[in-house]
């Protein structure tokens, strides 16, 4: 066997974590990608910016501050009480909120460009048509927008697979809950196991090259306005 | 169809003030690019609120600023046919033609996509995606997609100036029909005459977002005769032609008029502009103009810094202009009789 079974339970954490908040995103992102993409208001640029915060701070800094708001004194730690969840940190599910956060701008961004490319013009035909705003949304902008859907649930998926120090500082490194690749890698490295390491790490390497080797080959058929 | 408009629309340093009372079902609104037809097209759709005023639709509010009424556009049944086609292009022909129908009442649906695919002739592009069809194929279809949404109104905003010239004239004879057969009222955007003239029986006419004034589109075009690098234009509806010594002879109004080859061996409408008429008082002995027609003098009407004449050819009517000193020097007065002379290269089959 190549991986050990500890090897594996952590791929598989991770693929369930990557999907999970793939999923979320998916609900939560394309409100606020469409919202960004239409509107005129003044709190398109500071929320837009808030959005695309975790592709420049560094994971520590998110992580730090994710902590501080899901541990027992923060507000999101406060609620979890309340609601007889407990305190999120070091759990899994402490886990996919804080990859929420840390994932957003990979797809937001892509849906957001997807739905400005778009345009006004085929909503307002619907429009006039007879297709109410919500209708017009499911029969003409999501299909249209379908490629960018693609590329930001990949994009999403990916980049949570690859994520590490938010991990650290939200999960830390429980076998089986929050143990995720690139946190068993670290360990295998600190214990000095590099064969193992090497395995892992070969893993994470061919999987990130052939989603964007897929993502760079597969060209949507274009389609004219 | 009833229309009242009374709207105002600030954007930007553009305003748009209208005052607007037209009945019929064929309305036109003429005006050059800037004059805010297009402004008027959104308020009127429902893509755009005006800042005050109210939009009647055969007495119904569709708008109210004092009543804050403000029907949404998918509730208000006026369907748009834009410059640029529209189609959705994840959708063939057929479900972008049924967009609207599916969405329109059942108790409100008056027409059939068969009837209409026939009438338009596109039922053979039912199974296509839009990318496959020319600019004048996807135009007919964007058409007949409004037609089936059963609309109270049909707004067509410039629909003929993404099309080629030759092109643009094959289109209007299937939105007369349309409108005609299906019974649909609608409101003509555009800043050609001849198209005004083919289209509309009453024309709005905007200047700088203001109502210029409501007239019918004969009497627009002989009020811009003067000031219109194109002049008058006639349109002239010919009769099939023989060919006669290198040329073709088209019967109209009981006798013959020579084209030059080239302008097709069908019946049709042909354009030809007041300026390329010369009158003349007697018969010219021999002249290079290869069309002499007696006419008799009709009217006389001022436009800028010309004057028309309307003729009377055989019993159908021609506008010539000339410039006052001509008119006065040929002793033109109504009833008097006239040459028109005219080349056979001045026609131009729409």
């Amino acid at each position: 066997m190549l991986l050990d079974p500890a090897d594996l339970q952590a791929i598989w954490l991770t693929v369930r974590l990557a999907a999970i908040v793939t999923v979320i995103l998916l609900l939560v992102g394309t409100p606020v990608a469409w919202w960004l993409a239409r509107t005129h208001s003044w709190a398109k640029g500071p929320l837009g910016a808030m959005v695309a915060l975790p592709l420049v701070l560094p994971p520590s800094v998110l992580g730090f501050y994710l902590l501080l708001a899901m541990g027992p004194n923060g507000p999101l730690g406060w609620l979890t009480t309340k609601l007889g969840v407990g305190p999120l940190p070091f759990t899994f599910w402490g886990l996919v909120l804080a990859s929420v956060f840390y994932s957003l701008p990979f797809m937001v961004q892509p849906l957001q460009n997807s739905f400005e490319a778009i345009g006004e013009r085929p909503l307002q035909v619907a429009a006039t048509l007879g297709a109410s705003p919500l209708n017009a949304f499911f029969t003409v902008a999501l299909p249209l927008a379908k490629p960018g859907f693609l590329t930001a649930s990949i994009m999403t998926f990916a980049h949570t697979v690859g994520e590490f120090g938010v991990v650290l500082m939200i999960g830390g490194n429980i076998p089986g809950v929050t143990r995720v690749a690139s946190v068993q890698i670290y360990d295998h490295v600190e214990a000095l196991e590099y064969g193992q390491a090497h395995r892992l790490a070969a893993v994470m390497l061919i999987f990130s090259f052939l989603v964007l080797l897929g993502m760079y080959a597969w060209k949507p058929r274009p389609q004219k306005g | 169809m009833e229309l009242h408009l009374q709207l105002r629309k600030q954007q930007g340093e553009f305003t748009l003030e209208l005052d607007l009372q037209a009945s019929g079902e064929r309305i036109g609104i003429f005006g050059p690019s800037g004059s805010g037809k297009s402004t008027l097209v959104s308020c009127l759709a429902g893509l755009i609120t005006p800042d005050s005023g109210q939009i009647l639709l055969d007495g119904q509010p569709i708008f109210d600023s004092s009543r804050r009424i403000n029907l949404p556009s998918h509730q208000r049944r006026i369907a748009l046919v834009f410059q640029q086609h529209g189609l959705f292009p994840h959708l063939t022909v057929r479900k972008n033609l049924l967009y609207g129908y599916q969405r329109c009442p059942v108790t409100e649906r008056r027409i059939e996509l068969a009837e209409v695919a026939e009438v338009l002739e596109i039922t053979d592009l039912l199974g296509q995606m839009p990318e496959t069809l020319s600019g004048g194929q996807s135009q007919r279809v964007a058409l007949g997609r409004a037609i089936l949404a059963s609309p109270r109104l049909l707004l067509m905003d410039e629909p003929l100036s993404a099309l080629d010239d030759d092109l643009r004239y094959r289109i209007i004879p299937y939105l007369n029909l349309v409108s005609e057969r299906f019974r649909i009222p609608f409101v003509f955007i555009s800043h050609s005459l001849v198209e005004m003239r083919l289209m509309a029986d009453q024309v709005a006419v905007l200047e700088k977002g203001q109502l210029a004034g409501v007239v019918v589109p004969e009497e627009l075009a002989r009020q811009r005769m003067g000031q219109s690098s194109t002049g008058y234009i006639n349109l002239l509806e010919l009769g099939i032609p023989q060919e006669q010594q290198g040329l073709l002879a088209f019967p109209w109004a009981g006798r013959e008029l020579l084209l030059s080859g080239g302008a097709g061996t069908e019946s049709g409408t042909f354009e030809l502009s007041s300026k390329d008429i010369i009158l003349c008082k007697r018969h010219p002995d021999a002249i290079s103009a290869r069309n002499l027609l007696p006419c008799m003098v009709r009217s006389l009407f001022e436009s800028g810094k010309k004057t028309g004449i309307e003729l009377d050819c055989n019993g159908s009517t021609l506008v010539a202009e000339v410039v006052p000193a001509a008119a006065q020097e040929l002793q033109i007065t109504p009833g008097s009789t006239v040459w028109a002379a005219i080349k056979a290269s001045a026609f131009r089959r729409l």
